[in-house]
């Protein structure tokens, strides 16, 4: 049954190859070895098995076909990220195999499994159970050819090239493809103890290999959600309540033209949005313009949100700005002693600090606005229901093609919606989650709103249907970057900073969840406030939730595309107040050689920045993001009020062994853009709830002219790896408002730098 | 019923409405998706199409106005058994794409502007489509070669 998943939309994933060659190849037979990729860099399980058995399967597997295939099969998500690519380099160097010789496929997905792909651990969490699993594949191949030769010597074996070759005595020289001991090779054991192939000789990793993607991202044949069709599908568009919190007042009539209006339910608890709630009607049509067009004419009545105030943005910033001043604080660090709550332990710290800071050189209050994540391509999902009867009420199987970072979550939405209209539950291997490409996650596409509705579209139509978001809905109803007010007071002496108080005002995305226990600090809010590299006299790190009513999630380095702003800044503002260079300010107060190598590469890659031409400025800002240090420095200069020009990034990182060197370059050079869209004009306001920005033209992105001249340096340090899809973000807003304050003189501390720019045609 | 030019072929497509823009009679009538939905207002390009040869968006481009003209999407670009394109090629070699949603956008663009016997800098001031991922510096670098 979920082999069936595989064959439509996800498909082949390396052209010019045969089709669903994984697929032909399981049915022949061979070795697979089944493992799990966790979060984290645990081993869960490892077995041989008889051909690929997916009601056993963990969430990936390796699988050696008998005609000599290599296909490894996962179910997390490729975004853009190189993925697919970064984790068949892992196998093919363990396993001895050449790249070209390596296909990767979808994996159906268990939902008892996790598959969610997010915090840049895609291929950094996976790096050590899949080199395992490539050498426990390569050691069972060589066990069966133990078994041919009946010598068990492992020291006349080698293998490389996929063939495995014996120079022991027993019967003289052979050599065996890998297909012909595949078969052999699912019934033997997989030795206790599994040799890696040591970094110095890797022969794939850490090489730039083409992607795997690439060929299908230029023909067109890469299937993204929204590119799910069969012909008998039915299209719906999606209309929300207009303001954040509103729900549906009564059901409209369906339109001439429609096949269906379907009132749908919130999946998930967002602030103002509560779960189960109607927050919008889908309109189903034959194509999705027409199920637009008719959505748009709908007349329907909406409740208001119960509280505009707390979804509008102004009344927000104004709250945010009071809590600051005079709200409770959480402690964040350092952690609370033992028996104090974080709470409790502000009013013991509060006043040791106050004192320490006495009166402060620095006393700076930095505000970031919402971000939407407004990913290229929009929320679509596409879901096809098998019924037992011809009455359609008793669903058996549930086909779900979805751009998640979350499959198993979408498993288990399907499940509880289902579920929730039938008696008989149906079997959780009846759901068939297929994760397309992503047009862009970015962290959106872990929220179930979209699927959700789909699913309800799906089981009220019941025909396969495929749900789509206009791109006014997305920038309406997103789950934002949260808006944040930081406050940073600091003390110079001795040459180094003798006292620190950072206290950030912010939504909390995990308390939004139900995921924080109260009185907890949530990790998010405070990430890129806490654990900084710098050494300090005194330190003090707070938290002070903020009670909006936004509905905020993961954006793209979460929590550090706020707070690495306000400490990076903070740094320069202290340097300069001690008439210090920013390189030399900043390697005084580090003390980790890695962010030292990281700091002297970047300075020796820009000393373009020693003769810069008259109206040019530089800027500098670092950070650390899941163990991954970026440097970058960013030279700018302002032609004309309202504008800056960013010539050139030069980007030092240390993010341990680098798999693929020029997705990591791609990777740093995306994620400047994507942080030099939000620094210079991303921004989303609320009037009552309404989001003021409905689409890319007043939410302003550079295009390729603008695009500064990007320099990549990875500075080794013998490190594993570690997460590279969010690194490059969080600095280069204070690199440029750093740089801005050189050029001009006068401090940028509120992002975005010009907020309201609006963006052209093409 | 409307009958088109697709990619070389004749092709029937139900739509009662001509005023449909020729975007979502290509994804969600003819199954066509290559050509992708990203703004629906002119922005971002990833609609791009050629119609006569020359780059139109298909998201504000109705099909009736399409009919007995001759359209090209990205999947008409190098069809099954060619070689790619010369534009897919420069694309594949300097590993442009990430998440690879507005590339097929792009390359249509920049594939237009080749027809239009521009190159270089002149083409290069032509690509002003929308990349989330932020795959310009790639962009810029092969189109500057073309
Ligand atoms: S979808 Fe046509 S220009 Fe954006
Ligand atoms: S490659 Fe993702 S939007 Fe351009």
């Amino acid at each position: 049954m979920a082999h069936g998943t595989l064959r439509t939309p996800a498909g082949e994933e390396k052209k010019h190859r045969i089709g669903r060659r994984g697929f032909i190849a399981s049915a022949l037979g061979g070795l697979s070895v089944a493992f799990t990729l966790p979060e984290t860099g645990r081993v869960l399980g490892l077995k041989a098995a008889q051909g690929p058995d997916p009601g056993t399967l963990a969430n990936a597997y390796v699988h050696i076909g008998t005609d000599g295939s290599i296909t490894l099969m996962f179910g997390g998500a490729e975004m853009g990220q190189g993925i697919k690519t970064g984790l068949a380099q892992i196998l093919a160097e363990e396993l001895m195999v050449d790249w070209e010789q390596v296909t990767v496929q979808q994996s159906p997905v268990n939902p008892t499994v996790s598959y969610l792909t997010g915090g840049s651990t895609a291929v950094s969490g996976r790096y050590n159970n899949l080199r395992t699993a490539g050498a426990a594949a390569r050691e069972l191949l060589i066990q069966a050819a133990m078994t041919a030769t009946g010598d068990r010597d492992r020291n006349h074996y080698s293998a490389a090239h996929a063939v495995v070759t014996y120079t022991g005595p027993n019967g003289g020289p052979q050599s065996w493809p890998y297909g012909s001991l595949a078969a052999r090779a699912a019934s033997e054991a997989v030795p206790a103890d599994l040799r890696l192939t040591a970094p110095a000789n890797f022969r794939i990793i850490g090489k730039p290999v083409p992607r795997v993607d690439t060929p299908s991202k230029v023909d067109g044949s890469a299937k993204f959600g929204i590119d799910t069709w069969f012909p008998d599908m039915v299209f719906a568009a999606i209309r929300h309540a207009p303001a954040i919190g509103g729900t549906l007042a009564g059901t409209p009539a369906k339109p001439e033209g429609a096949i269906a209006v379907v009132p749908c339910k919130a999946s998930d608890n967002r602030g103002s949005v509560k779960a189960g709630s109607i927050n919008a009607v889908a309109v189903v049509a034959s194509n999705t313009w027409l199920a637009k067009k008719l959505a748009d004419k709908l007349s329907v009545k909406w409740n208001p949100p119960p509280s505009p105030a707390s979804v509008d943005s102004a009344q927000i910033a104004a709250q945010a700005a009071s809590l600051l001043a005079g709200g409770a604080a959480l402690v964040a660090e350092p952690a609370a002693p033992a028996g104090q709550t974080p709470a409790g332990y502000a009013s013991v710290i509060e006043p040791q600090v106050a004192n320490a800071l006495g009166t402060p050189a620095l006393d700076a209050t930095y505000t970031l606005p919402f971000l939407s994540h407004a990913t290229m391509e929009v929320m679509s999902c596409s879901v096809r229901l098998t019924w037992a009867d011809s009455s359609k009420t008793l669903v058996t199987r549930c086909e779900i093609w979805a751009p998640t970072q979350a499959a198993n979550w979408v498993a288990g939405t399907a499940a509880a919606l289902i579920n929730a209209g039938q008696a008989t539950p149906i079997s959780p291997s009846a759901i068939e989650v297929t994760t397309t490409y992503l047009g862009g996650g970015l962290g959106r596409k872990i929220e179930q709103d979209y699927i959700s509705q789909a699913i309800q579209v799906a089981l009220a139509v019941k025909l396969p249907v495929k749900l789509t978001w206009m791109r006014e809905e997305d920038f309406s109803h997103d789950n934002y970057r949260p808006t944040a007010a930081v406050r940073v007071q600091a003390t110079l002496g001795g040459g180094g900073v003798t006292a620190w108080w950072l206290r950030n005002v912010s939504q909390s995305i995990l308390g939004q969840r139900g995921w924080l226990p109260p009185g907890a600090v949530d990790s998010q809010a405070v990430e890129g406030a806490v654990h900084l590299p710098y050494t300090m006299g005194i330190r003090l790190t707070e938290w002070v939730p903020l009670p909006a009513g936004i509905p905020v999630g993961f954006w793209r380095s979460v929590g550090s595309s706020i707070n690495t702003f306000a400490v990076e800044c903070a740094i320069d503002e202290l340097a300069q107040h001690a008439g210090a260079d920013p390189f030399a300010f900043r390697q005084n107060l580090l003390s980790d050689p890695r962010h030292i190598a990281v700091l002297q590469a970047a300075d020796q890659m820009s000393l373009w920045r020693l003769s810069l031409p008259k109206g040019h400025a530089w800027g500098l800002a670092m950070s650390e993001w899941n163990g991954t240090i970026v440097c970058q420095v960013a030279e700018i200069s302002q032609p004309a009020a309202g504008s800056l020009t960013v010539h050139r990034v030069a980007c030092a990182l240390d993010c341990g062994q680098a798999i693929n060197p020029d997705q990591v370059a791609a990777q740093m050079e995306g994620g400047i853009v994507h942080g030099l869209n939000a620094a210079l004009w991303g921004q989303v306001t609320f009037t009552a709830g309404k989001a003021d920005q409905k689409n890319y033209s007043r939410y302003r992105m550079i295009r390729v002219k603008e695009m500064p001249q990007v320099t990549v340096q990875l500075v080794p340090s013998g490190n594993p790896p570690s997460g590279i899809g969010e690194a490059a973000v969080p600095p280069i807003a204070p690199a440029l408002a750093n740089a801005y304050s050189r050029l001009r003189g006068s401090r940028v501390r509120s992002l975005p730098f010009f907020p309201g720019a609006t963006m052209g045609g093409l | 019923m409307i009958t088109l030019n697709v990619n070389g072929k004749t092709v029937q497509a139900n739509v009662t409405d001509k005023d449909t823009p020729l975007l979502w009679v290509l994804r969600d009538v003819l199954g066509l998706t290559g050509t992708k939905y990203g703004c629906g207002i002119e922005v971002c390009g990833a609609c791009t199409v050629l119609i006569d040869g020359q780059r139109e968006h298909s998201c504000v481009f109705d099909v009736g106005s399409a009919i007995g003209k001759q359209i090209v999407t990205i999947e008409g670009l190098s069809p099954a058994g060619t070689q790619n394109h010369p534009v897919q090629q420069a694309w594949i070699r300097n590993q442009v794409p990430q998440c690879g949603y507005c590339q097929p956008g792009m390359i249509m663009a920049c594939v237009a502007g080749m027809k239009a016997g521009h190159h270089g800098s002149e083409l290069l001031s032509e690509m002003k489509h929308l990349c989330v991922c932020g795959t310009y510096q790639r962009i810029r670098d092969t189109v500057a070669n073309l």
